[in-house]
């Protein structure tokens, strides 16, 4: 008997009891259609957190004080003992031949007042080079200047959110507003960046950065920004910036950098997991899904030991009617898994077009793990029921009636 | 038993004995039998039922192996076979034809009349030609694309005559074969039977009822397992 006999003979069996394999499939289908949606929801996930991240640029280098002995994450914020300061910032800049910009920052917070409305923001204090550097951009007025810092003068780029909580639609430039109860006159409105990993970039307010230390009474940065003019230059660039740093601290290795690059990959290695164990949640229903082919295949057994009976009678072997059972219950699987690969499919596209604001991308792959593991469901349950058939003894097989 | 001269014997079965396991005691089947079967006859194998007959039978037509004596067929020792190749036996010298016809009903009768040959190997083409001749032997060629459980009894015994005889086979094995028909469809199936044999089929025809066990040319006789003769049988049988 050829493979293909078998698969006849099998899609036969099954076309002969279409509500029971439409129900034992529907299993399998729901199964795979929720492997395929909950990875997808996962992976599309993992492409709007790449998307806010790429706005912020790639090769960016983050020095922050203090060494932190981690691998790839996000630096800890106050764990330095020696700080980072302007002076750290001047030489980067000077003997940086790979950098781009450098961009020192004074994180502040203080509260925003005009006329009679105020607000408790977050004043960055920073220089020209963070507008190209972070790639955050005024969209009217001018942002910080080399002169404003020099003269520490009392200017601010105000977020969107800011701009609107404080002077709703009417004209700001130009304005003064107080902040930290001095007066700044605003000098910019930023253009619009939405809400990045929860955090508001609409909300926060720009200032000189020697500005920010004025008010803030420090010298020490929380972190400068170096952008490196060629992608590939990274490392090298990274390792320009921890030599340079190194002889201004006197040979002491004070700081961290870090790069965005490898701060992403190790929040994907999270959003990763977070999709294989969705995936695998997904997949338990599956295997009950197995079950229910199972029970359905040691009922079809029974039902048909008279067929079998009849078969051992003419001349099947044991492994002829082994093949025919597992190859009807792989078909349930597998077509169960076709459909479901479809039914998740179009439910993915049904949430883009319904909920666009749910992240959702069907990776390939998925789908490939989900119907193969589908098929592996079918054999492996398949199993039991078709040796128990096989193993019928041809006699007691004719007899059953 | 009588040996028809110059020809080997297509089955001999030497001290056949078949004991069942069921339960606490063991139950006796089957008990020193000797039995030549040549190639051409047409034996009728007659008795009660619980006889033994159904044992009989299912161990000529390798159905089951004896628990002692021996059993050949064309001189292969059929006793100590693995069941796949009882089932290449089954496959390739015995045609069975069951009192209950036992086709498949979801399929037509042509694709049933095509099952031994499907477990045979044989290719589609050659299949279906194979079968169809076969249905023509038995003149029921016309019914081939019907569904089997559309078929009246007399044209599935036929049917079932056509995928026994479909493998050409060294034995047609008769269980009771008219047992579910009318008188009418027994006696054309009956005919059949003795047609085949006059062309040169080997038959075992099992029966309770002499009326047709007649038809065959040679008749054996079984009561409690062991065959005996015509004259013990009356006695036996009272």
């Amino acid at each position: 008997m050829s493979p293909l006999e078998f698969i006849a003979v099998a899609l036969d069996a099954l076309r002969a009891n279409r509500l029971r394999s439409a129900l034992t499939m529907l299993g399998v289908i729901i199964g795979v259609a929720a492997v395929i949606l909950l990875v997808s929801l996962g992976e599309g996930t993992k492409n709007y957190v790449e998307e806010q991240f790429a706005g912020l640029g790639a090769n960016i280098l983050i020095v922050t004080p203090g060494k932190i002995e981690t691998r790839g994450g996000p630096p800890i914020i106050g764990a330095a003992r020696h700080k980072l300061t302007l002076d750290d910032s001047r030489i980067l800049e000077k003997k940086g031949y790979l950098f781009g910009g450098v961009a020192p920052v004074v994180f502040g917070a203080a509260e925003v007042r005009q006329a009679s409305r105020s607000r408790n923001v977050t004043v960055l204090g920073v220089n020209k080079d963070f507008s190209p550097v972070r790639n955050i951009h005024v969209e009217v007025g001018s942002f910080v200047t080399d002169s404003d810092d020099e003269a520490k003068r009392r200017v601010c780029m105000l977020g969107r959110t800011v701009k609107r909580e404080l002077f709703g639609n009417a004209n700001a430039l130009g304005q003064v507003v107080k902040i930290a109860g001095t007066r700044f006159r605003v000098t910019g409105i930023m253009e619009r960046k939405g809400v990045s990993l929860g955090f508001d970039i609409d909300d926060i307010v720009f200032v000189p950065v020697r500005t920010a230390m004025d008010i803030f009474d420090t010298d020490a940065l929380i972190e400068i920004l170096i952008s490196v003019r060629n992608k590939n230059d990274i490392e090298s660039g990274k390792e320009l910036a921890r030599s340079l740093l190194f002889k201004n601290h006197n040979r002491h290795e004070d700081f961290t950098i870090t790069n965005q690059a490898a701060m992403l990959s190790s929040l994907f290695t999270i959003l990763d997991t977070l999709t294989y164990v969705l995936g695998g949640i997904a997949a338990i229903s599956l295997l009950v899904g197995g079950i229910g082919i199972m029970n359905i295949m040691l009922v079809t057994v029974k039902e048909r030991t008279n067929e079998i009976g009849i078969r051992k009678a003419v001349g099947a072997r044991d492994r002829d009617i082994l093949f025919q059972f597992l190859l009807e219950s792989t078909a349930l699987s597998a077509s169960g898994g076709l459909a479901g690969v479809l039914v998740g499919a179009l439910g993915a596209g049904a949430i883009r077009v319904l909920v666009p604001k749910m992240p959702v991308a069907v990776p390939p792959w998925a789908i490939l793990l989900a119907f193969t593991f589908s098929v592996f469901v079918g054999i492996f349950f398949g199993v039991y029921p078709a040796r128990k058939a096989a193993s019928l003894h041809p006699i007691e097989a004719l007899r059953y009636e | 038993m009588e040996s028809a001269p110059g020809s080997e014997p297509l089955l001999r079965l030497r001290g056949v004995g078949k004991i069942y396991e069921a339960g606490e005691q063991p139950v006796v089947g089957l008990e020193g039998v000797d039995l030549d079967i040549f190639p051409g006859d047409f034996l009728a194998v007659m008795g009660p039922s619980g006889s033994g007959k159904s044992t009989l039978m299912n161990i000529l037509g390798c159905l089951d192996v004896p628990t002692s004596g021996t059993y050949e067929i064309k001189g292969m020792p059929i006793t100590r076979l693995s069941p796949e190749a009882l089932a290449s036996m089954r496959n390739r010298e015995i045609g069975f034809i069951f009192q209950v016809f036992h086709l498949l009903p979801r399929y037509t009768a042509l694709r049933n009349v095509e099952l031994p040959l499907l477990y045979a190997g044989v290719g589609r083409e050659e299949r279906s030609r194979r079968a169809i001749e076969a249905l023509r032997a038995v003149g029921i060629e016309d019914r081939k694309h019907h569904l089997s459980n559309q078929l009246s009894g007399g044209q599935k015994q036929k049917v079932a005559i056509a995928r026994a005889l479909v493998n050409r086979p060294s034995l047609l094995l008769a269980d009771e074969p008219t047992g579910n028909l009318d008188s009418r469809s027994g006696e054309e199936l009956l005919a059949i039977l003795t047609r085949l044999n006059a062309e040169g089929s080997t038959i075992v025809l099992v029966t309770h009822d002499l009326s047709i066990a007649r038809n065959a040319r040679r008749i054996v006789y079984i009561v409690d397992g062991r065959l005996v003769t015509p004259e013990e049988y009356r006695e036996l049988r009272g």
